[in-house]
């Protein structure tokens, strides 16, 4: 078998796994739904996880999951179907658009914010590397002084 | 017992506010003798808070349903075990328990600060007393666990008490619930201390490292009970709630975990203050942002502001505590502004590679999980404000924000301790690094072979390696000195390597317990679930486990009629045991209630639930749960608490340097004294 061949069947077989791999069976999109939408039961949690014992508006909610995925529909439009039905309060995190955008990006728009600030301290605050040496009493201390200073703070303030 | 009750909340009230009094006229006037009538105070408030306790548990225990508050949260057949955790089950008793703990706190302070910190307790006592007063005066006007059932007559108004009460709700008959609720309040109100200690610090000016080396304490008891608290609700929901899961990104879950985030990074952050006389703003900000989070916590459990599966007493408290949420922002902002100059930073970073940049890091990942956290909490109730609009953030989201944010944590919490103070050089990078990288490219590519492809799961498992091989290593290195210079064996040299330096060492294994915590969080990725319709002789498989119906019982107990079912296991056609999952009814609640049935075991739980019976056929509907790993989160919370109560013995080195700052804060006091 000559090597081009042999990379051409794995290709063909990474590609065939992956598609095995994606493809899911309508249990598992049911289970993905009922992660993704919140039970209205007035429990707090979502679909899957309702403490309840024989919930009605579970029972219901699953029901007509069951019939979109009888219909073929994908997972989307049943998300979508759920919010036609009873809102996008039903979803368990809010779609991304209009006023909710603003809860997905802040988090992360706050950490770039605090690694700039972090970074922005570490800058200032090194700046002034002369001064401090002045101050620890004149010109850097070498290796070996500093090894010596960190072993010594390791044995009594780490 | 009733009114005993009542006297005592009124005079905690009255104590409260004559010790907030006498404490800050105290420090204003610096006068002993006014200080030591507000010492007395803090302990009359305990004592009364005591009493009004202990009132009510009687109330509970003897069941006087003329108490509108046994009435409604207890019943005759409650079991013991349940009766005493109605102190903290419903919003008045739960505000009691707060005001009482938080006097048990004061009252430690004091004692155990009689003779040191005498310039900070004044203004210590002040603030607390103060925090006290606000506690007090809402128990006693709001939420009064003391009021009286009563019938209005033609002859008047004459007290009532119905033949039983309403009970206990039935999640709640738990035993981790006995220990949940008590260990989180100790946690909430135990952030008042450092705060306080940050406060009058500020106030009188005394912010050089004494303050911080005092509060570490105060701080490491606090998180650490909040920490136990966090882990035993987790518990708690993984039990009772049969969903078999233990953490669901609930508001009233955040509510708890926001000042643990925020008291982690305090207790890093310190370290730095300690250690180089830096970042002393920053390390007030965090004290004071986690006492705001430890209140509002408190407030979001209390207020049922937000809707959640935790939130068991709510009231319309929310706009006091709205109002005293104000009054600690702006009181100690105004206090931190007003004394900037005296937190200036006396020393400089010698390289961005050093353990201070790292801790620096830690705190910005910690304020990031912090502020994602809090926004993905409040978020609905922003939306519904600004756009009228009802949405719902639950694990979806806080999943996709919070899984890099943890990840990144992990990898600081392994990186952090292998730099060095001031300056990490290449050589000691590749020395401290190659090893613990070495061994978790090794589990990598196991993880990888053994089909762990989910991308955060393998990264997860990928920084475990790498944390505890860089913990281990860390042991390992002081161990071999010790062998080396005192002829000890290992492990007396790492017992003797650990006592010397409780606070380094148990400081690892709190991180130890981290990550034995995320291997148990990553096991989630690999957790099956089925679930079936079954009577006698009915067979359900769930991987490799078959579960065959054996039997139906019914019975009742003292307050519960149940239902069960026995399931013979096998795991590949091996017997393994016996499962009973039980439906069970409580009768004074009127309320249906699964109980689950678990066999664990470090690799996996097999988790079953009768989630009721089928109307047509009259089968058991069981659902199985095949749950991995999820055994390490609770092993890894008790290393956490075992590695806090380590860090919490003070060790030699600690005593040798506790000396030497006593004799110099008391040479600085004689001196400020004359």
């Amino acid at each position: 078998m000559s090597a081009r061949r042999f990379i051409n069947i794995l290709v063909l077989a990474l590609a065939l796994a992956s598609i095995a791999m994606a493809a899911q069976s309508p249990a598992d999109i049911e289970h993905d739904i009922g992660n993704k939408v919140y039970c209205l039961c007035g429990c707090v949690t979502s679909l899957n996880t309702c403490p309840h014992l024989n919930c009605e508006v579970k029972a219901e909610m699953q029901k007509i999951i069951r019939a979109d995925l009888s219909q073929g529909k994908t997972e989307p439009e049943i998300l979508q179907d759920l919010v036609d039905r009873y809102g996008e309060k039903v979803l368990a995190a809010p779609p991304p658009h209009g006023f909710n955008l603003t809860a997905w990006i802040l988090p992360s728009v706050g950490l770039l914010i605090g690694l700039f600030l972090a970074v922005t301290f570490v800058r200032r605050w090194l700046r002034p590397a002369v001064q401090a040496a002045a101050l620890s009493g004149g010109a850097p201390p070498d290796e070996s002084v500093r090894a010596a200073v960190e072993e010594e703070m390791k044995k009594y303030v780490d | 017992m009733n009114q005993i009750g009542a006297v005592g909340l009124i005079a905690a009230l009255v104590f409260a506010i004559y010790g907030m009094i006498t404490g800050a006229v105290a420090g204003k006037l610096r006068s002993p003798r006014i200080l030591k009538s507000a010492q007395r105070a803090v302990l009359g408030f305990f004592a009364m808070t005591t009493l009004a306790v202990v009132s009510l548990e009687y109330l509970i225990l003897t069941n006087d349903f003329h108490s509108a508050y046994v009435a409604s949260h207890s019943s005759r057949e409650l079991p013991l075990l349940y009766k005493i955790p109605v102190l903290w089950a419903g919003q008045e008793g739960s505000l009691l328990f707060w005001t009482w703990l938080l006097s048990i706190y004061v009252a430690l302070a004091v004692l155990l600060n009689r003779k040191k910190n005498r310039q900070l307790m004044p203004y210590i006592i002040a603030i607390c007393m103060g925090v006290g007063t606000f506690f007090s005066l809402i128990t006693f006007a709001v939420a009064n666990p003391f009021n009286q059932l009563s019938l209005a007559t033609a002859s008047g108004v004459t007290p009532y008490a119905p033949p039983d009460g309403n009970g206990l709700n039935p999640t709640l008959q738990f035993h981790s619930m006995v220990a949940h609720p008590p260990m989180l309040y100790l946690g909430y109100v135990g952030f008042a201390v450092p705060f306080a200690f940050a406060m009058s610090a500020l106030m009188t000016r005394q912010l050089g490292d004494n303050w911080i080396r005092v509060t570490r304490r105060w701080t490491m008891v606090p998180w650490m009970f909040l920490g136990t608290g966090i882990v035993l609700g987790g518990q708690w929901a993984y039990h009772v709630l049969g969903w078999g899961g233990y953490w669901a990104w609930d508001p009233v879950e955040n509510a708890s975990l926001l000042p643990w985030l925020s008291g982690t990074a305090f207790l890093h952050s310190v370290m730095i203050q300690e250690k180089r006389g830096m970042l002393k703003v920053w390390n007030m900000v965090l004290i004071i942002v986690t006492f705001f989070l430890s209140i509002f916590g408190t407030f979001l459990t209390r207020s049922g502001i937000i809707s959640s599966v935790h939130a068991f007493a709510q009231s319309n408290i929310g706009s006091w505590f709205s109002v005293f949420l104000a009054i600690i922002a702006v009181f100690s902002l105004t206090v931190l502004f007003l004394r900037l100059d005296f937190l200036k930073s006396e020393n400089r970073l010698d390289s961005v590679i050093s353990r201070e940049s790292g801790f620096l890091f830690n705190n910005w990942i910690l304020l990031a999980a912090v502020l994602a956290v809090l926004w993905g909490t409040i978020f609905p109730i922003i939306s519904k404000a600004v756009e009228n609009q009802t949405v719902t953030v639950g694990p979806p989201f806080f999943n996709k924000v919070m899984v890099p944010i943890g990840l990144l944590l992990l990898f600081l919490t392994g990186a952090g301790p292998l730099l060095a103070w001031r300056k990490t050089s290449f050589q000691s990078i590749k020395r401290n690094f190659v090893a613990p990288l070495i061994f978790a490219g090794i589990v990598g590519v196991i993880l990888f072979f053994a089909g762990v492809r989910h991308l955060y799961t393998w990264m997860s498992l990928f920084l475990c390696a790498f944390v505890a091989a860089s913990i281990i290593g860390e042991f390992y290195k002081g161990a071999r000195t010790r062998m080396k210079s005192s002829k000890e064996n290992f492990f007396s040299a790492v017992y003797n390597l650990t006592m010397r330096n409780t606070r380094r060492y148990g400081g690892y294994i709190v991180h130890f317990g981290i990550v034995l915590i995320f291997v148990g969080l990553a096991g989630q990725a690999f957790r099956y679930e089925t679930q079936g319709l079954m009577g006698p002789g009915d067979i359900l498989r769930a991987k490799n486990y078959l579960f065959r119906c054996e039997s139906f019982t019914s019975g009742q107990r003292a307050n519960y009629q149940y239902e069960r079912v026995s399931l013979a296991v096998t795991d590949d056609g091996h017997a393994l045991t016996v499962m009973r999952p039980e439906r069970r009814f409580f009768i004074a609640e009127q309320q249906p209630l699964s109980h689950v049935a678990l066999r664990s075991d470090l690799a996996r739980d097999l988790y079953v639930v009768m989630a009721g019976r089928d109307p047509d056929s009259g089968k058991a509907i069981i659902h199985v749960i095949i749950n991995p790993l999820v055994q390490w989160v609770w092993i890894g919370g008790m290393v956490v608490l075992l590695g806090t109560i380590l860090a919490l013995i003070p060790s030699r080195i600690e005593r040798q340097m506790a000396d030497m700052h006593k004799s110099h804060a008391e040479a600085a006091e004689a001196q400020h004294v004359r």
